[in-house]
């Protein structure tokens, strides 16, 4: 405590320190656009836009009362398993980016529905004709099959299903070995024989029904061949549902949509300088502005660096920023135009004033930025993934918003005043201060 | 600087009247200790009965109450309620100008859900021709009666029976409604015309007096005639649909016709409701991190400013019962994922206006007033600050919800709201707890983590400020003595190089 209140005695001089502190941001936009050009030639966009900005494409994977609360984030990642490598029918390999996941509908019709974006460089009809298809059979195979654990030890194979296996499924499996063995025989030189007949080795495990045990008289065991068993032997779902291909889905966040927002803000923008202009000064509401601009500047910056995914709540994030960032370089504005009027001041120049207003009010800058960013940490701890898309545009923000009330705004100010007065304008707010100097000398006097 | 300031207000406190000013120190105000008690007392039983009804569902005989801090009485979006989407496939891909055919039917649909009520519904444009509307309404169990409507449009035609010749179509309405006429004898539908179809309507009905028209609806292909009336004068203006209807019918009748007059047919290929799963396990740990973020702050703010940290906590308190009051009553709030999280922000920024007021009652303590001075001044002084960087967010605030969309407009208006409540609470209710805790104990300034500046380090809490003036008083004076002091030895001076100078000058 005593340490922030010496922060209260001591100038900073941070007017005077601009060229570092303007260097910082400077730099970060700089690397931002650095990263963003990489980014467009690597991976074919300088910002992760989200479907809700591009579109892209839904499948839906209907699993029924198969999907619960446990295994919902199972599925979810044996979904994204499947989207990393596609092959398609004629053994090209491509890699599907998900959007996002969600769960819908209940009972019988639960399902996951996922978004996923075109794959760059492919054309929609070859993304509907060749890619979807080929997403959607995998996923079938993949999802809604049941594939065994595979475990082998000396003449034994225990196929391990998470499902009873019943009579019916049992003589299904027999069929299926029976050809798997012939072209693991032929193909991989598995080497494999057995007593008997070849059906008649696969057996149901006595104490537990979730296995099938396969007794071989001579095997070339690899992990090949157990990787070869356990596709070969997977086994429908028989409670799974089914994989409907969605289709291309339109960007949520319409052309309309932004329009509208850029031209609210670009409105807001103008009626708050002008508010600003005659409560303060004009010179004040540009270097608000500029503050301001330097916040979202900031925040796209690092969802370029860090290549976080913009989707609709980056919206909200940037007018929660920009009601933040207003009301910070407000806050010493205020303090600015009070010690303006002072007696005291009236021969300070316009950098004194500005540092003396970011000194008395230092402490309320960093007491709320701390408040606030106890809030919105929490939410970024504690909250599901998708807010935490939200608290981090934010926390940029906020610390942006922090950084150019103290550091960018009054500097700013104290540079227009400055230029003000070379220009001849030395008239300006220079009249409520005469009278009120005479009236303070006079009291003084008295 | 700041000495002189308090030194004309703290004149203008005591009044233009010398004496006062020069008078020894008084008392304050005798305080009444017990109301003041008793008013704080009462402020907490409010809280608490706020807190009940925001957090705590009760059971009242057969009747369940929903407390603000529940789904059942904040209305959710799709991302958190569930709700149902719908998608339509438009069937007559090939008319001209599709494009913006399709575009409107969108506006007009999202329109008409619009006005059943469905405040948050958005229709969008998707499929690979962009032939399909992804319609989603949030909020409700069960929109299937409407979305049905959408996917039957009714196409109306008025004809006139003698010479089967059409006069007016489903195209010359603007909007068709349904309500109660006593002169028509029960529920009609009236539709509005445009200026097209006012005129033809005007010019067959004057031209065929006494001869009857028939209204004929047609329905997926199958034809009424739902009522057939004898025209008895010309009629200009709108057209009234009567016929023995019931409010229902007359309601169903007025939304087919309403979406008859899409210009693009569709037909509903896929309807589901959205589980509300997500928005459980937001809702919860949204829940949690508000909880564990607001007591962070509230013991930051206890640590800081110790008994004015009360204050403000009490303040924030009833600031998030009033913030989830008004998202509960207000019936075009509903709260998306990004709301959640910008709510919990806005208790971080609430506490804002108590920091500023607080630091400025810490500056004026540590510049020589008693702590209930300091405390006036501080308020006075935090006043516009607060209000100008309120003003520009309020104006933000207002433009984003007049001329954004969806979820924009939705998310300021959250914000609007937290922005005004947060004024009000912390300009009149952290001030009035404050009056009452200075009430109860103005002398000890560790309660309030106050310290006074060095000027005025030996100067008690509760000195008046009468007190603070005489110091004041006479510290000006000593400074006027030196001052004179100062002077006197300068021309002392001046006048001893005179002399030596002059007496340079006679040598």
């Amino acid at each position: 405590m005593k340490k922030l209140d010496n922060l209260l005695e001591k100038d900073l001089h941070i007017v005077e320190k601009r060229k570092i502190l303007f260097a910082i941001p400077l730099a970060i936009i700089v690397v931002a656009i650095v990263t963003a050009i990489i980014f467009n030639f690597t991976l074919g966009s300088p910002f992760n836009l989200g479907t809700d900005f591009t579109g892209g494409y839904s499948i839906d994977v209907k699993l029924g009362n198969r999907l619960t609360d446990d295994n919902y984030n199972s599925y979810c990642r044996r979904i994204e398993d499947v989207l990393s490598t596609v092959t398609t029918e004629d053994g090209k390999e491509y890699s599907v980016r998900i959007d996002n996941m969600q769960r819908q509908g209940s009972g019988d019709s639960t399902a996951i529905h996922v978004k996923y974006h075109a794959v760059k460089g492919v054309s929609e009809a070859e993304m509907i004709d060749v890619i979807n298809p080929a997403i959607k059979s995998e996923l079938e195979d993949e999802i809604l099959m049941l594939i065994p654990a595979v475990a082998t030890a000396d003449k034994t194979v225990t196929l391990t299903y998470n499902e009873i296996i019943s009579a019916p499924t049992l003589a299904d499996l027999k069929n299926t070995f029976v050809k798997l063995a012939e072209t693991l025989n032929a193909d991989n030189n598995a080497g494999m024989t057995f007593d008997g007949d070849a059906a008649d080795s696969v057996k149901l495990d006595e104490n537990d029904s979730h296995k099938v045990v396969i007794s071989f008289a001579t095997i070339n065991a690899s992990s090949e061949l157990d990787a070869a068993l356990a596709s070969g032997m997977k086994i429908s779902d028989k409670y799974a549902g089914s994989v409907t291909q969605g289709d291309l889905i339109g960007a949520t966040v319409s052309t309309e949509l932004l329009f509208n927002a850029v031209l609210a803000v670009s409105l807001a923008l103008i009626f708050m300088l002008c508010y600003i202009g005659i409560r303060f000064q004009l010179s004040s509401g540009l270097a608000c502005i500029i503050a301001l601009l330097h916040d979202i500047l900031i925040m796209f910056s690092f969802m370029a660096i860090c290549r976080i995914e913009i989707n609709s709540t980056f919206i909200a994030a940037l007018i929660t920023i920009l009601g933040y960032s207003i009301n910070n370089s407000i806050i010493i504005f205020d303090r600015v135009r009070e010690n303006m009027r002072s007696v005291f001041n009236a021969n300070m120049s316009a950098e004194d004033i500005a540092n003396k207003s970011i000194r008395e009010t230092l402490l309320r800058s960093i007491n709320t930025t701390i408040t606030t960013l106890l809030m919105i940490l929490m939410v970024a701890i504690i909250g599901v993934p998708d807010i935490r898309i939200f608290a981090f545009p934010i926390i940029i923000g906020l610390l942006a918003g922090t950084f150019s009330s103290i550091c960018i705004a009054p500097s700013f100010w104290a540079l227009f005043q400055r230029v003000g007065k070379k220009s001849g304008d030395r008239t300006f707010n220079k009249k409520p201060l005469k009278t009120k100097t005479e009236k303070g000398e006079t009291e003084a006097r008295a | 600087m700041a000495e002189t300031t308090s030194l004309t207000e703290v004149a203008q406190e005591n009044g233009p009247d010398g004496k006062k000013v020069n008078a020894p120190p008084v008392a304050h105000k005798p305080i009444k200790k017990k109301s003041t008690i008793i008013k704080l007392v009462f402020i907490g039983i409010a809280l608490i009965v706020g807190m009940i009804l925001a957090f705590c569902p009760m059971r009242f005989g057969f009747t369940l109450y929903h407390p603000f801090m529940s789904k059942e009485a904040i209305s959710l979006g799709l991302d958190l309620q569930g709700g149902v989407y719908a998608v339509y496939q438009a069937t007559n891909t090939d008319t001209e100008n599709f494009d913006s055919k399709m575009e409107g039917t969108r506006s007009s649909l999202e329109a008409l859900l619009v006005s059943k009520g469905y405040a948050e519904a958005t229709v969008i444009i998707e499929g690979s021709n962009n032939d399909r509307l992804r319609v989603e309404i949030p909020d409700v169990e069960d929109a299937s009666d409407v979305l049905k409507i959408i996917g039957e449009p009714a196409e109306i035609e008025f004809v006139l029976d003698e010479t089967k010749e059409t006069v007016i179509t489903g195209t010359d309405v603007v909007r068709a409604q349904s309500f109660y006429s006593p002169n028509d004898g029960g529920y009609v539908v009236s539709l509005e015309l445009t200026s097209d179809g006012q005129d033809k309507f005007f010019k067959a009905t004057s031209e065929n007096i006494d001869k009857t028209m028939s209204i004929v609806v047609t329905i997926g292909g199958e034809s009424e005639t739902i009522s057939t009336a004898t025209i008895n004068t010309a009629i200009s203006g709108n057209a009234i649909i009567s016929g023995g209807f019931t409010a229902e019918s007359a309601q169903k009748l007025a939304d087919q016709i309403n979406s008859g007059t899409f210009d693009v047919s569709l037909e509903l290929k896929e309807t589901e409701t959205i589980s509300p799963t997500l928005g459980d396990n937001a809702l919860k740990y949204g829940l949690i991190a508000g909880v564990v973020g607001f007591v962070l702050v509230i013991a930051f703010m206890c640590l800081v400013y110790r008994l004015l940290g009360v204050a403000a906590a009490v303040a924030l308190l009833i600031y998030v019962v009033l913030y989830l009051f008004f998202l509960a009553v207000l019936p075009w709030v509903q709260l998306t994922l990004p709301g959640i999280a910008g709510i919990l922000l806005s208790i971080g920024m609430a506490v804002d206006a108590n920091v500023i007021i607080f630091e400025r009652i810490k500056e004026e303590y540590r510049n020589g007033k008693s702590i209930m001075a300091a405390y006036h001044a501080g308020f006075k002084k935090a006043l516009f600050a607060i209000l100008d960087s309120n003003v520009t967010t309020v104006i933000a605030c207002v433009l984003l919800l007049l001329l954004g969309t969806g979820s924009v407009s939705g998310f300021a208006l959250t914000l609007l709201v937290g922005v005004l409540l947060s004024l009000f609470t912390a300009l009149l209710v952290s001030r009035g707890i404050l009056k009452y805790f200075i009430n109860l104990n103005s002398h000890s300034e560790k309660l309030y983590n106050l310290k006074r500046g060095r000027m005025f380090e030996n100067l008690s809490a509760d000195a008046t400020d009468a007190g603070v003036q005489e110091m004041m008083d006479r510290e000006a004076k000593e400074k006027q003595e030196a001052k004179e002091e100062k002077k006197r030895l300068k021309e002392l001076e001046k006048s001893g190089k005179e002399r030596r100078a002059s007496e340079g000058g006679e040598a």
